[in-house]
């Protein structure tokens, strides 16, 4: 087990380190002149004090010592300030971070809510019509783009019926983005489901319990469900990385103040130190989410344990 | 079994539940919410120019003079004021008992200070130019400042009503965070907080007086707090304040027809906007260092139809550089220079310089955010197109788009750039800040113009004044630098809930809030 | 008639409904991209083809948008941005793709081990991510948005590839064969490549309605796809305020991706269906 912890660990240490690499490469894939770019809006921008900027960023230094000055930055907690109003960075990416993860984790509730029964129930009910019709529905639902989705949500419950507010905050407002989110995510959570419910209920040791007569519903309880776990836990972290994907989408069709909105103001604005942190608390985010769930899968499945 | 799964779902809920809480701010009663499309860049008055920064000032921090209904200066801290005989000192008398939001009593001292700040060598106000060329400012007494000028300005008495000579408060040297987190200020609104991309919430000043700001409440604002919130999206501000979460945003552009015939909000379109939206290009590169090329664009562009199609009878074409309501407006003047809607000439003038429909001439056009303006650089793209200009839009705030219009300018090397730049000012002076070398934005400037700019700084006598202005338009004209479209341009059009009374908009689009109740 | 493993896959892919389907969607809309000139009633760009925000008639069968543009003419033109953009995303990741996992499942060793890392690294990133990185260093463009997305799916496409070819690595006519002598190129192109082929072919149909949906995102953000191009996430970006007003503006483009992407999909699982030889229905 430890062995197994330290691996997954390392893993995603690893991961993140990559991501600072990437993040400090970023600013030099700018075409153009990343300096002027971001500071052509204060008072000088002589080739001296364009100079004296770059120095003081450390963009003039070789990308190995950038590399390690925005490591050692980072391990003090400073992301660096945005280039409009030098507001801190880590401040405010942490600031906006908990509304993500609200929604990613209220999307997450419904996907699994409506998903798991749907899926299950077509596994129960394979190849009879219900199954085709809920998985007709489901193959729908992922097709649907979920910007589209969040739109005719936004179009039917915020502005024709008026039973919930357009965006914002608030519960109310946590309302649309998540079911968009949750919805367009149901269909995939189902279809994954039922292959997985198919997968166990097909396996020997279940046969095995048939065979010695127990009652079908008794076995699904006991044995299917808790092997079926197993691949709806590794579902999560897949579904957690899509959520956080696709908020940032969701996040500004309902004004929605999480980072993902953060970030796409930040690309409009060209503002490098926002989009860099960004990406860093995004990955880090998801890889951390998805090592967590990684251990729970340990957890549950033991053959996992041992081949660490 | 079950009980896992339950447990597994029950779980997730409770996590969500405390971050989720955590992202909802307390409700509070007696908020005003005032929504609009963008954020302010800084509490800093000195150290932006943006409308949106503008407007907030306004509310945290007072001037000396205000300004009346028809956008003439009037007094406010500074009750009285004299000028000397050679125009070149200005003795301001002000106010007693005036207080800043940190409880010192507002003397001469901070006005010295605001004066020196954006006059300060390392670090001035990005609008230096527009105060003047003050040579010092000095306390007389704590109730009097003398500002002298090295030469005369008359545009300095109607600047001092303007928000961007705000007086900041001595405390704002000391207090951490100026501009981002802590603002000083003696007007009628105190900043409690502001969430940079949120909102900025502001609490009523219980000490503030009414000196000469239009408002009818003398005293301090009745509502106890104003939220000024960013919404981007238009319909996401509609359905705000049709639920009433929202008392006052900008509506849609496309439905206030429907809104204004429905009355189930109340429209306010502001006067006196002195907002001008124009044409300026990148002139020290080709294509546009060439005036054919520019007239050429000039041509192409039918601002009167798009304006039409996009904003229908809520903004009007405008021909002068500097827009109705300003001293030296003239229309018929200004329509005698520019270059009206006249495809053809367009295309010959391209003809000239080598382009055609199979080569077009391919241009950046910078436009910024909001207000419908992405449909309008459609529109736009549209109408060069078909005079063999083939225009690539990038659209940006405007904070982005100052700093790139400036960039494009200093650039040696690319493809053309023109932007639909946009100004709003009280006095022809802005032409001198826009203008003059060293130029807002680094853009065209020659000494035929500076020597004409020079002379409408100094001329006190409105005839000779007028003249002085009408040169300098002209000269604008004539050479396609500065191309008017249209007037007004942004944020002018506020749709206000029924139940909320006595919300109305100074000259140049200041939102009042003193008198609003509901 | 067909005989033989290939035939079998035909009747089989042919019997399956969502196949079908798929195939008829994916025709549709190869030939509308295709046809476009010949079919569309209007210039996609002309502004004043009809009045403003019309609805759906018989002059204009899916309406007019705000300027006046007849959007049944932009949907068509749109399909050609639609193949375009999902086409050359594939591309770059099934090509990108193929090379890292075949390289890896071959080489084995160090090699494998780098490169299957690397990729579990970037692919824990999710596409997004990587997409939206990609377009926030080169800028906003149609061709950016198809490179960002192209990127973005090559850890999936390498990891699926590396899969597969291991299969094959492993079996004994192929360790027969290195020790016989044969070169790495012919090993890895007559044999390797053939066989992995059919998995990644169901992997880049499927991954074509990915890519469709991705880009289309990032135009709705304003990130790909820029005016006056008739892109289907463009459209709906501008259709966004106009929700009340118009709602048909919303519905054709939205319809448009969710078919194409609809196809993709019931295309791509009949494929693997149909190779698979037997149902997992």
């Amino acid at each position: 087990m430890a062995r197994f912890l330290a691996g997954r660990l390392l893993m995603g240490l690893l991961a993140i380190l990559a991501t600072t690499v990437a993040v400090t490469l970023l600013i030099h894939l700018v075409p153009g002149d990343p300096v002027q770019i971001m500071y052509a809006q204060s008072q000088g921008t002589t080739p001296e004090q364009l100079a004296e900027m770059r120095h003081m960023l450390g963009l003039d230094r070789p990308i190995l010592e950038q590399w390690l000055r925005f490591v050692l930055h980072l391990l003090h907690g400073d992301l660096g300030v945005t280039i409009r109003g030098q507001q801190p960075v880590a401040q405010l990416i942490l600031q906006r971070l908990p509304n993500t993860l609200a929604l990613a984790a209220a999307s997450m509730a419904i996907a699994t809510a409506i998903g798991l029964p749907v899926g299950f129930a077509a596994a129960w009910w394979r190849g009879r019509w219900a199954d085709t019709a809920l998985m007709t529905v489901a193959i729908a639902g992922v097709s649907v783009p979920h910007f589209w989705l969040g739109l005719i949500l936004m179009s039917v419950f915020a502005v024709q019926l008026e039973w919930l507010p357009v965006g914002g905050t608030g519960w109310a407002g946590l309302v649309l983005p998540a079911a968009t989110l949750g919805l367009s995510n149901a269909a995939i959570v189902a279809r994954m489901t039922r292959s997985a419910m198919i997968e166990v209920m097909s396996q020997d040791f279940v046969r095995t319990a048939y065979a010695k007569g127990l009652l079908r519903a008794l076995v699904l309880r006991r044995h299917v469900l808790r092997a079926g776990l197993v691949p709806v836990v590794t579902m999560m972290a897949m579904q957690f990385a899509y959520m956080m994907g696709g908020a940032i989408v969701v996040e500004n069709i309902f004004a929605w103040n999480g980072i993902g909105r953060l970030a796409i103001e930040a690309i409009f604005q060209r503002d490098y130190p926002v989009i860099q942190g960004f990406i860093l608390v995004f990955a880090t985010t998801v890889i951390t989410v998805s090592i967590l769930l990684d251990l729970l899968y340990a957890v549950l499945d033991p053959r996992i344990r041992v081949r660490g | 079994m079950f009980s896992v799964l339950k447990n597994l779902f029950l779980r997730s809920v409770v996590v969500a539940l405390p971050i989720a809480t955590a992202a909802v701010p307390p409700a509070v009663a007696k908020d005003i919410v005032w929504a609009r499309y963008g954020d302010i860049d800084t509490l800093d008055p000195h150290r932006a120019t943006s409308t949106l920064s503008l407007q907030v000032w306004s509310l945290i921090y007072d001037t000396l003079l205000a300004t009346d209904a028809d956008g003439k200066p009037v007094p406010n801290i500074a009750r009285s004021w004299t000028v000397s005989e050679d125009g070149t000192e200005y003795t301001f008398k002000l106010a007693d008992g005036v207080k800043c939001h940190d409880g010192a009593q507002l003397t001469a001292e901070d006005v010295k200070y605001t004066v020196d700040r954006a006059f300060d060598a390392k670090n001035p106000s990005v609008t230096k130019a527009s105060w003047g060329p003050i040579e010092s400012a000095t306390v007389v007494d704590p109730l009097t400042i003398t500002l002298k000028l090295k030469t005369p300005f008359v545009a300095m008495v109607p600047f001092l009503a303007d928000s961007f000579s705000s007086i900041l408060c001595r405390g704002n040297a000391t207090v951490g965070g100026f501009g981002t987190s802590a603002a000083i200020g003696s007007g009628p609104w105190k900043l409690v907080s502001w969430t940079k991309g949120d909102r900025i919430v502001l609490a009523k000043n219980p000490d503030y007086r009414n000196l000469g700001k239009l408002a009818e409440n003398k005293g301090p604002p009745y509502m106890d707090r104003l939220v000024i919130t960013t919404v981007p999206e238009p319909q996401a501000r509609l359905a705000g304040l049709r639920t009433g979460v929202i008392q006052v945003a900008e509506p849609p552009i496309d439905d206030v027809p429907d809104l204004q015939k429905s009355k189930s909000l109340n429209i306010v379109v502001a006067q006196n906007t002195g907002q001008n939206v124009f044409w300026e290009f990148a002139v020290h590169r080709p294509p546009f260092n060439d005036e054919r090329a520019r007239k050429a664009v000039a041509y192409a562009t039918d601002a009167q139809a798009a304006i039409d199609l996009v904003y229908g009878d809520l903004s009007l074409r405008e021909h002068c550089p500097i827009s109705r309501g300003v001293f030296g407006n003239d229309q018929d003047f200004c329509a005698r220079h520019g270059q009206d809607h006249d495809p053809a000439k367009a295309i010959a003038l391209l003809k000239e310089l080598g382009y055609g429909p199979d080569r077009p001439l391919e241009v950046t056009m910078l436009v910024w955010t909001g207000g419908n303006r992405e449909k309008l650089a459609e529109v736009f793209q549209s109408q060069l197109a078909e005079a063999a200009i083939k225009a690539k839009i990038e659209i940006m705030d405007i904070g982005t788009m100052n700093a790139r219009v400036r960039q494009e300018n200093e650039k040696p090397t690319g493809i053309g750039s023109m932007d639909m730049m946009t100004w709003s000012w009280y006095d022809p002076d802005i032409l001198f800040a826009l203008w003059h070398t060293p130029g807002a934005y680094r853009g065209f400037t020659s000494p035929e113009l500076d020597a004409m700019l020079d002379k409408t700084r100094v001329l006190a006598d409105p005839a000779a004044r007028k003249a002085a202005v009408q040169d300098v338009m002209a000269y604008l004209l004539d050479h396609a630098i500065h191309v008017p479209l249209y007037t007004p341009g942004w944020e002018w059009v506020f749709a206000v809930r029924p139940d909320v009374q006595g919300f109305h908009v100074a000259p140049f689009v200041y939102p009042i809030f003193n008198d609003v109740k509901f | 008639m067909a005989t033989g493993i290939a035939g079998s896959f035909w009747r089989r892919l042919r019997r399956n409904p969502g196949g079908v389907f798929g195939l008829l969607v994916l025709g549709l809309l190869v030939g509308t991209a295709a046809l476009a000139d010949w079919i569309a009633p209007y210039a996609p760009t002309r502004m004043g083809a009809g009045h403003r925000l019309t609805p759906p008639s018989l002059a204009h069968w899916f309406g007019t948008d705000e300027f006046g543009r007849d959007v049944l003419s932009r949907v068509i033109y749109g399909s050609r941005l639609t193949l375009l953009v999902g086409a050359i995303a594939v591309g770059i990741s099934l090509v990108a793709g193929l090379a890292v996992g075949l390289t890896a499942a071959y080489c084995g060793g160090w090699t494998e081990r780098l490169l299957m890392r690397a990729s579990d690294v970037l692919f824990s990133f999710t596409e997004t991510l990587i997409a939206l990185a990609c377009v926030a260093v080169l800028g906003p463009s149609l061709e950016n948005a198809m490179l960002a997305v192209g990127l973005a799916g090559i850890p999936f496409y390498a990891r699926t590839c590396y899969a597969a070819a291991l299969v094959e690595c492993g079996k004994p006519y192929f360790e027969a064969l290195i020790s016989a002598g044969a070169g790495h190129l012919r090993l890895i192109t007559l044999h390797l490549l053939p066989n992995v082929l059919p998995t990644m072919s169901v992997v880049a149909t499927l991954g074509l309605s990915g890519a469709v949906l991705a880009a289309a995102g990032l135009s709705f953000l304003g990130l790909g796809a820029q005016p006056p191009a008739s892109e289907w996430g463009a459209m709906l970006s501008s259709a966004r305020e106009l929700i009340n007003r118009a709602p048909w503006l919303m519905l054709f483009p939205g319809g448009a991706i969710a078919l194409t992407v609809l196809g993709c999909n019931l295309l791509g699982d009949a494929i693997r269906e149909a190779m698979d030889g037997r149902g997992r229905t």
